[in-house]
Order: structure tokens, then C-alpha cells, then sequence
């Protein structure tokens, strides 16, 4: 049984007509096939030159046949399952199915002062135990919640980060590369009898570099999931105009997916639109900005048509704490997403930027999700909801449908009724001390690191993940990746008492 | 030339099936003839008799004909003009058009602690200058932006607003009527040269009282826009379904919109929806439910079928003050009454239920609806947008777009950059003293509230208006409503705070 996730009842927005959508598909084929794209990758080139793609070995360029991207695209199951170690926690991908993952921070926040600094090892657990205790969040992202923790040597922190969702998570997997660490990533989630999603990232415009090449060959070959992100930056990385964006975008993500249908067919896939305007003026990433929905809203049209299941990363904050902009900024772009047929949202726990991360934000994030989840569910139309019989014997005023059978049994079901929000009247909430959802939040933070119990792994496969992650420690220092100083570090963490967590 | 409001450029959000549409069309026929409605008005009685409805005068219950309903319907014009003081603030209803209005608040708020308390004459006057000010506000809706402010006597709050609103701004506005106010409003419009939407209220379940069918008929008589209100609390004036209360509250809209419809054809009518949810557990309405979403997107799209402008009257959070919540709360209603089609909702300084609004609210709110008004717009798909050519050009890494023509021209129109919101780096935000976009709407408010100068009234018009107000003051002193210390209280409050018109 697969997580059921927010099915969507009603069809999605669309932001397109049917005649832009292939005026932007032609675009894309055109660009695949007249500029063509940077890979530096020899045996990759050697497939896609195989298959009838015109090959530049000099400059790394591949130039893509349009019959081919169509067969490709083909190739890609619109849907698909994840395994996950906690059965339950597995995933069912695509159609109108909604999954909603957390989104990652460099660092976490001081709620006081709201500046970031370096999570500890146990901040690291606690922030996973949190989003393992939450309903709405349907798997763990990579980087998630932060990029590492105090006393990881950088080339360590993928592989501590992913073995720290492990050990306090039963859900869905997705873990970043670097160096090579994708070997041992999907040791680590076989070890555990569950699949992680490999990703590959391109850097934009139209390149893709060694490593992001290698990852995605590695994750097909092991018949894993892959997901291929597109993080342009429109004016900088991707013309300004998102109509441009997207055709960038598109042809970006259309060039991997050749390569991995033709090295193994049905290779499952989907896509992040993780793409942000620029401010020009100041140079900065127009984080929260609404051209991102919109920009998303499109990408999901398209990719509904070319039947791959996509996610949409974006709807991140430009304000450094939680506040009224943070909320407007996340708040709208996810819901526009959810509409527009996303797949996948990152949402929980992102406060500034990718900067930084709170389960408290996570906490906050899920009444969101449980909004828009409920938003998706839509209205049930039958002649009990419809009620005409009720009405008729109410009646005008004084009738009342206070104490109806009918009242009784729908009203919760129509609502979604916030855990971590103010809902006070003003009285109430002066009585109360001026509560305000942080306040609710933190609580409930609280009460889920007092009580929640994350599924445990045996002892063996305990024992496996140690000794995964123990290879990779030999790996990295043998490969210079990590000195001397660096090494009594991060073993004085791993001496310390309770490790890796309690 | 009218103020041209957000136009959306895509099709609507469809969350109800045609069949579910057609099921709420009958179930809202049936009731209006089987269980009828309550119309306390001989007069009306009178005139729906006429029209061929099926009246007991015992009970005062009017059982309406399906073909006349039908006929009302088309009847009503689904785009209508509306006079403002300033004729390029006049605006279009109906169409794919939204327009915003103010979200009242019976007090104000005070910034540092968040508490309410009654505004002064002065706080009113600078809250219209600041809504005059904001862009993306385009008429006044009733009781904004206070219900009043301190010494005016309950009877004369409506028409003190009114002069207010006509006195510093030169938007658009909206009457309410409380013991036949909306005549001295209608007096006031008349001499001014200008339009008054005035309302008529139901009190669900299925019942109008007297001053409200007065008020249906004073304004339908003068010719003005009339705004009909159903306001169900689902689960006590109303089924506590989403399905049944949108059938009560479209017959209880539609009963007064056949009247009105009868009284003169073609009289311009604006359908309201304010759906509450309850808290059934606690009894408390459930300000800011996700449910309200659902609620409005479906009476939009009934109401598009009939082709008759909307109003969604909830734009109400939950929380006391400007935080995370509210934000997130005040963004769904929001996109969503953009996203299905509505004509008008309230948003601007609504802080909490309709309990209290702040200019400072209304600032922040303002790039909340500049973020739905840029997303409605959405993409334009041509050839130069498209950017085949530029891409080509630039190839891939190390070829960028930035300081390209293409992204100088069109950086700016894609996104929609929020005016008081933190876009700061982190470094430089330590640097502006961690300043959150709360600060920056203070600066804008102050600077507006400093130097916003709004059109003035000419010296004839500013006669008329004070001639009727004094004449509805002796009318309501005559008629008891004011005592003679009300009225020794209203008079010192009237001079107080110097002038506060331009």
C-alpha cells in the first residue's frame, strides 16, 4: 500500500493554450537539434552518437534528432512506485497524485535573533525525527534538512546526511552526489530494502558536467528512480523572459532523459523546476517571487503532455525569518503549484533561501499542506452534501442547523482545521498570552522530539550502514578528501556518548 | 478610461464538474420553490406577487418559479460600469476581471502590541489616504477601513465612512445600510455626480428582513449597483456542507436578486459569497479555513455560468496580527478568487476576522495582490519571448544572459517585485539592522500617510456632503437614535484632529 499523498479531483489549471504549449515544444526540439547541448561525459556521448545524435567530441556537443526525443519522452513511465524502507511510506508517482517533500537549508536558524549557524549532530536527528512525526510530509529530500552537521568533513556530509534519514525515517529517499558518493548512497538504501532516487544536475544554460552524468548512469543502471533538477536562473542562466526560461529549461532536462531511456529503457524518472528569476537590479535571486508559479504552472502543463512526472522546488522565501513575507511568499507559490499539477512540492521547514532550515518552520508548513491538500480534495457534489431535504425542513429563520444529524457528520470533513495555528477569539487570546502560531508551533515541535518514535532499523541493518558509511571514511581520507585534523574531528563526534543518536 | 484591475489571461479553475454545476443550479431552483424564502416587506411581497411568485402572506414565505429565476438571471448584466469621484478610477465589474477591495475591521490595531482599540477621526482619515494611495486597491467595500471611529454615534457610522472615503479618496465605493442610511447615501451620490454600490443583506437562513428589501428598493429605484449578501455560518445558518451551503446561499442571494430584477430590469447586481466555516467543537467561526477556498472557487463558477459578477466577502485570517498565518491565510483566498473567476474580494488591512484592520496591514497586503495580479496575467509565448535565437547564441556554459538586450527589456515585466519586502542578501541584512518587510510597510505607510495628497472634493460638492450629513444627523436625533450626549460627544469629535482631507 503506497502513501496515498493528496490526489487532485478536479483537472488541473492550465496557464497555456494548446497552441502555445507546441509553439514552446517546437522550440524545444529546435534548440535540442540546432544549438544541442554541452556533456562532458565520453561514454555518454558514445550512446547518444550510437543512436543517431550528431556528436562534436571536441566541444562535448550532442545535437539531438527530434524523432528521437519524441521516443524517448515515450519511453518515460508516466507513473511509477518508490519503495521505501517502511512499506507504508512507499510512493505511487505521477498522475494527479500530490506528494509533499521538505525543503533543505545550509544551515539551521537561531530563533531569536533569526541568523543561521551550523546544526549539531543531534539537530541533525531531531530535524528528521520531526519530519518523519508529520503526516503531510511524504518523504525526505537531499540535503534535508541541512547540508551536514558540526564535525562532518565536507566530502562525508552526503553520506552522514543520508544515513541520519535513514536511522530516524522509514520514508522516500532522494540524496544528492559528490565524488562519487552516489555508490554509496544506494548501498545504504538497498541495505535497508528501500530504493533512494539518484539525481542528476545540470548547470545551466545546456551543460552537463561529469559527475551529474555519472550519477544518473549509476541510479539507471541500478534500476533506481532518477530525477533530474533544472536550477536556472532566468536572466543569468536562462533568457529572462519565462517563456524562454522554459523552453531552456526543457531542452535542459530532455537531454539526460534521451540518455537514460536509450542506456535503459523505462528508467523511472521525474523533474524538479527549480528555477528563479533574477532581480537585475541587485543581482540577487528573486526568491518567493510569483513568476516562479507561474513558470511552474507551464512546466507542469507541458510535462503533462510529455507524460513525466515533475516537481516543483521553488516556493522558497526571500525574507531570513518567519513572518508575514515568508508566509505570502511560500503559501502562494505552493498552492499554485499543488493547481497546476505538480507531482512533488518542496514545502517543509525552508526559512531563508536554501540557506537555512527549522522544524519549526516544518511544523508551521504542515498546516499548509494540509490546506492545500484539502483544497485539492474539492467539493463532494451527492444528494447527501447537497442537503435540499435539510434545507427544506429548516427553513427560513429562527431555523437552524446547529443541532442537525447532517451538521454532525460533515462539518469536520469539509474543513481542515490547523494544529500549530492561532484560532482564538480575541478575548481568548489575550487570556492566552498573546499566542501566535510560532508559540503553537514550538509546542508541538516539543511535544513530537518528547514522543515521536521513528521505526528503528534492526540491528543488522544498523551494523550495515556503519560499516557503509565506514568504507566511505577509508574512501575519502585514502583520496586526500579528508585530512588528518578533519578525521579527529569528526571520530571525536562519533566517540562521543549516544552515537549516532539517541 | 477606467482603472483597469487584474485581468486574467488563462481559463478559470474549474473545481466543480458541468454536472456538478448543474446539480447546484437545480438544488438551488428547487429549494427556491419548494421551501421558498422569508421576505419581511409588504412591498416586496407585493412586487414578486406580481411577477407570478407564490406568496403566503401568513408566513411572509415566497416560493419563486423556476422561469422567472431563469429570467432575473438574464436579466442581470454581466459587465457593468461603475462612477467613481475620479472618472479614471471608475471601474468595469464582471468579465475576467478582479479587483480588490479593503477588508474592514471594526478597530484598529495598535503596532506594538497588536490589540485593538477604537480608531480616531484622524487614524480613519489617514487609513482611506493610504488605501486611496495603494495600486492595487480599486474600490471601497462596506464598514472600511473601520466601522466607524470614536465618538460617532452606531447610527451614523456608515455615512461618516462614506464621507470619509469621498472626502480623501477618489476610489470607487460601497454603502451598507443600517436604519435606512443607504437614502442619505443615495442623496450624497446623487449630488456628488457620482455611483454608490449599495447592499442588501439576507439573514440565512432564507430570510431578508425589512431594511434590507428597503434598501434593495431605494437603490434599484435610484438606478445605483446593487450588491446582494448571502452570509452563511455552515453548520448553523446554513448545511455544514460545502455543496449544501452553496445552495443556500446562492438562493438566498438569487431570492433578492429576483426582486430587485423585477423592481427594474437590468438593474446592475453583484452576488456575494461569505461562507463561514464553524468550529463546531468550540463554537467559534473558523476565520481563515481552508474550506472557504473551496467554498468561493465553486460560487464563482456557478456564477459564471450565469454570467453575473462575485464578490468574496472572506478575506478574514485567524490571527491577531501580521505573521506567518495570516499571511499564509490572506495569499489562498486571494489566488483563489483569482484563479476561479471572481469579480471583487476583500483583502487590504484586514488583521483579524472583521474585527480589525491596520493602513500598515494594507501596505503588506498590497504585494499580496500584486503577486496574484502578475500570475493572472500570465505568460506571453511569442517569438521573441521564445528566444530561439538568443539561446543559440549563447550556447551553453560559459555563455550567459546577463547584460543581453533581451533581459533589459524584459527582467522586469516577468516578475512582480513586492515594495515592502526584505530581498536583502544575508550579509546586508545584518547590515540594514535585520529589517523585515513589517519595517519596510511602516516606512511606506509613513511616507504615504506624509505626502499622498488625495483629489479633493470641489467646494460645492464638500457643501452638499456636509448639508446631508447634517440633515441625516437630525434625522436620526429626531428619530431617537442619537442622544443628546452622543451627539455632544460626535460634535467634538468631528473637529478633532485638525482637518485630515487634503
Amino acid at each position: 500500500m503506497a502513501l496515498t499523498g493528496y490526489p487532485r479531483r478536479f483537472p488541473a489549471l492550465k496557464v497555456l493554450t494548446d497552441e502555445q504549449i507546441e509553439r514552446i515544444h517546437s522550440g524545444v526540439l529546435r534548440v535540442l537539434w540546432t544549438t544541442g547541448v554541452h556533456m562532458e561525459h565520453r561514454g555518454a556521448l558514445d550512446i547518444l552518437a550510437r543512436a543517431g545524435c550528431r556528436v562534436d567530441y571536441d566541444d562535448w556537443r550532442v545535437r539531438y534528432p527530434p524523432a528521437l526525443v519524441e521516443e524517448a519522452l515515450r519511453q518515460c513511465p508516466s507513473s511509477f512506485s518508490i519503495k521505501t524502507r517502511d512499506p507504508s511510506m512507499s510512493l505511487q508517482v505521477g498522475g494527479n497524485c500530490l506528494y509533499m517533500l521538505p525543503f533543505p537549508g545550509h544551515h539551521t536558524v537561531d530563533l531569536d535573533t533569526w541568523e543561521p549557524r551550523h546544526p549539531t549532530r543531534k539537530e541533525f536527528y531531531d530535524g528528521v525525527k520531526v519530519l518523519d512525526a508529520l503526516e503531510s510530509v511524504h518523504g525526505l529530500w537531499s540535503y534535508t534538512p541541512y547540508f551536514g552537521f558540526e564535525g562532518v568533513p565536507p566530502s562525508m556530509c552526503l553520506l552522514e546526511s543520508m544515513a541520519g534519514k535513514i536511522r530516524n525515517s522509514g520514508k522516500f529517499l532522494t540524496e544528492g552526489y559528490s565524488k562519487g558518493s552516489e555508490q554509496y548512497t544506494i548501498r545504504m538504501a538497498q541495505a535497508v530494502g528501500a530504493e533512494v532516487c539518484v539525481p542528476c544536475l545540470l548547470s545551466p544554460p545546456l551543460t552537463y558536467y561529469e559527475d551529474a552524468i555519472a550519477a544518473g548512469l549509476r541510479g539507471a543502471e541500478a534500476g533506481l528512480p532518477v530525477r533530474i533538477s533544472e536550477g536556472a536562473v532566468y536572466g543569468g542562466t536562462a533568457p529572462a523572459s519565462i517563456a524562454g526560461a522554459l523552453v531552456s529549461a526543457c531542452a535542459n532536462l530532455i537531454a539526460p532523459i534521451v540518455l537514460l531511456q536509450l542506456h535503459r529503457p523505462g528508467t523511472r524518472i521525474f523533474l524538479n523546476d527549480f528555477t528563479f528569476p533574477q532581480n537585475m537590479t541587485t543581482g540577487a535571486p528573486g526568491f518567493g517571487n510569483i513568476a516562479i508559479a507561474l513558470h511552474s504552472a507551464a512546466f507542469n502543463q507541458i510535462w503533462r503532455r510529455y507524460g513525466v512526472p515533475v516537481c516543483n522546488g521553488a516556493a522558497v522565501p526571500g525574507s531570513k525569518r518567519i513572518d508575514f513575507q515568508s508566509g505570502y511568499e511560500r503559501a502562494m507559490n505552493a498552492v499554485l503549484f499543488a493547481v497546476s499539477g505538480a507531482n512533488f512540492i518542496l514545502l517543509h521547514g525552508g526559512v531563508a533561501a536554501e540557506l537555512t532550515h527549522h522544524p519549526l518552520q516544518a511544523i508551521l508548513d504542515d498546516d499548509i499542506s494540509g490546506m492545500i491538500g484539502r483544497f485539492l480534495e474539492g467539493i463532494e457534489v451527492s444528494d447527501d452534501s447537497l442537503a435540499l431535504d435539510v434545507i427544506e425542513a429548516v427553513g427560513p429563520v429562527p431555523g437552524h442547523f446547529l443541532s442537525s444529524q447532517h451538521t454532525r457528520k460533515w462539518w469536520r470533513a469539509e474543513q481542515y482545521v490547523p494544529k500549530a495555528a492561532d484560532r482564538l477569539t480575541y478575548p481568548e487570546w489575550l487570556k492566552s498570552g498573546k499566542k501566535d502560531c510560532l508559540a503553537y508551533a514550538r509546542e508541538r515541535m516539543e511535544d513530537i522530539l518528547a514522543h515521536h518514535k521513528p521505526p528503528a532499523l534492526t540491528a543488522s541493518q544498523e551494523e550495515e550502514i556503519e560499516r557503509i558509511l565506514e568504507e566511505a571514511r577509508a574512501h575519502y581520507a585514502k583520496e586526500g578528501l579528508i585530512t588528518a585534523d578533519e578525521m579527529e574531528t569528526y571520530r571525536r563526534g562519533m566517540n562521543a556518548p549516544g552515537y549516532p543518536y539517541e | 478610461m477606467a482603472m483597469r484591475g487584474f485581468v486574467r489571461n488563462f481559463p478559470p479553475l474549474n473545481i466543480l464538474s458541468e454536472e456538478d454545476v448543474e446539480s447546484v443550479h437545480r438544488g438551488m431552483l428547487r429549494v427556491l420553490w419548494t421551501t421558498g424564502v422569508r421576505i419581511e416587506h409588504k412591498r416586496g411581497l407585493d412586487v414578486l406577487e406580481s411577477a407570478g411568485c407564490k406568496v403566503d402572506r401568513d408566513t411572509n414565505r415566497v416560493h419563486m418559479p423556476p422561469a422567472l429565476v431563469e429570467e432575473c438571471i438574464r436579466r442581470a448584466p454581466s459587465s457593468f460600469s461603475w462612477r467613481a469621484k475620479d472618472p479614471a478610477k471608475s471601474l468595469t465589474m464582471g468579465g475576467n476581471t478582479l479587483y480588490f477591495a479593503p477588508a474592514p475591521g471594526q478597530h484598529t490595531i495598535d503596532l506594538d502590541t497588536f490589540e485593538p482599540r477604537p480608531a480616531t477621526r484622524k487614524e480613519y482619515y489617514d487609513a482611506v489616504r493610504v488605501l486611496d494611495y495603494l495600486p492595487t486597491l480599486h474600490f471601497f467595500t462596506t464598514y472600511t477601513p473601520y466601522f466607524g471611529y470614536a465618538g460617532v454615534p452606531p447610527c451614523m457610522g456608515m455615512l461618516e465612512s462614506l464621507a470619509a472615503r469621498l472626502r480623501n479618496s477618489s476610489k470607487a465605493v460601497v454603502v451598507g445600510h443600517s436604519y435606512n442610511s443607504e437614502r442619505f447615501a443615495i442623496q450624497i451620490a446623487q449630488a456628488l455626480g457620482i455611483e454608490v454600490m449599495g447592499t442588501c443583506t439576507a439573514a440565512p437562513p432564507l430570510t431578508y428582513f425589512e431594511d434590507a428589501i428597503d434598501s434593495a428598493f431605494s437603490l434599484s429605484e435610484a438606478g445605483m449597483p446593487v450588491r446582494i449578501t448571502g452570509a452563511p455560518v455552515m453548520g448553523a445558518s446554513a448545511p455544514a456542507t460545502l455543496a449544501g451551503s452553496l445552495v443556500s446561499n446562492l438562493v438566498e442571494v438569487m431570492s433578492a436578486l429576483v426582486l430587485v430584477q423585477t423592481i427594474r430590469p437590468g438593474t446592475r447586481t453583484m452576488l456575494l459569497d461569505f461562507a463561514m466555516p464553524m468550529n463546531m467543537s468550540t463554537g467559534a467561526p473558523a476565520f481563515g479555513n481552508v474550506a472557504v477556498c473551496i467554498h468561493i472557487s465553486a460560487f464563482n463558477q456557478v456564477c459564471r455560468r450565469y454570467g453575473i459578477p462575485t464578490y468574496n466577502a472572506d478575506g478574514y485570517p485567524g490571527s491577531k496580527r501580521p505573521d506567518y498565518q495570516s499571511a499564509y491565510e490572506k495569499s489562498f483566498r486571494a489566488i483563489f478568487t483569482g484563479l476561479s473567476g471572481g469579480s471583487s474580494r476583500p483583502l487590504h488591512g484586514g488583521v483579524y476576522g472583521e474585527l480589525s484592520h491596520s493602513p500598515l496591514q494594507a501596505v503588506l497586503d498590497d504585494d499580496i495582490a500584486g503577486m496574484v495580479g502578475r500570475y493572472l496575467e500570465g505568460m506571453s509565448v511569442t517569438d521573441e519571448t521564445l528566444a530561439l535565437d538568443l539561446i543559440e547564441q549563447v550556447g551553453p556554459v560559459p555563455g550567459h544572459f546577463l547584460g543581453q538586450a533581451h533581459t533589459r527589456k524584459w527582467w522586469k515585466q516577468e516578475q512582480y517585485i513586492p515594495k515592502s519586502s526584505d530581498k536583502l542578501t544575508y550579509p546586508e541584512w545584518l547590515q540594514s539592522g535585520k529589517k523585515s518587510c513589517i519595517d519596510y510597510a511602516r516606512e511606506r505607510m509613513e511616507d504615504i500617510i506624509a505626502t499622498h495628497r488625495p483629489m479633493p472634493l470641489t467646494d460645492r460638492q464638500e457643501d452638499d456632503l456636509e448639508r446631508i450629513l447634517e440633515d441625516a444627523r437630525e434625522h436620526y436625533r429626531k428619530t431617537g437614535r442619537i442622544s443628546s450626549d452622543e451627539m455632544t460627544a460626535y460634535r467634538a469629535a468631528l473637529v478633532s484632529g485638525g482637518p485630515t482631507s487634503a
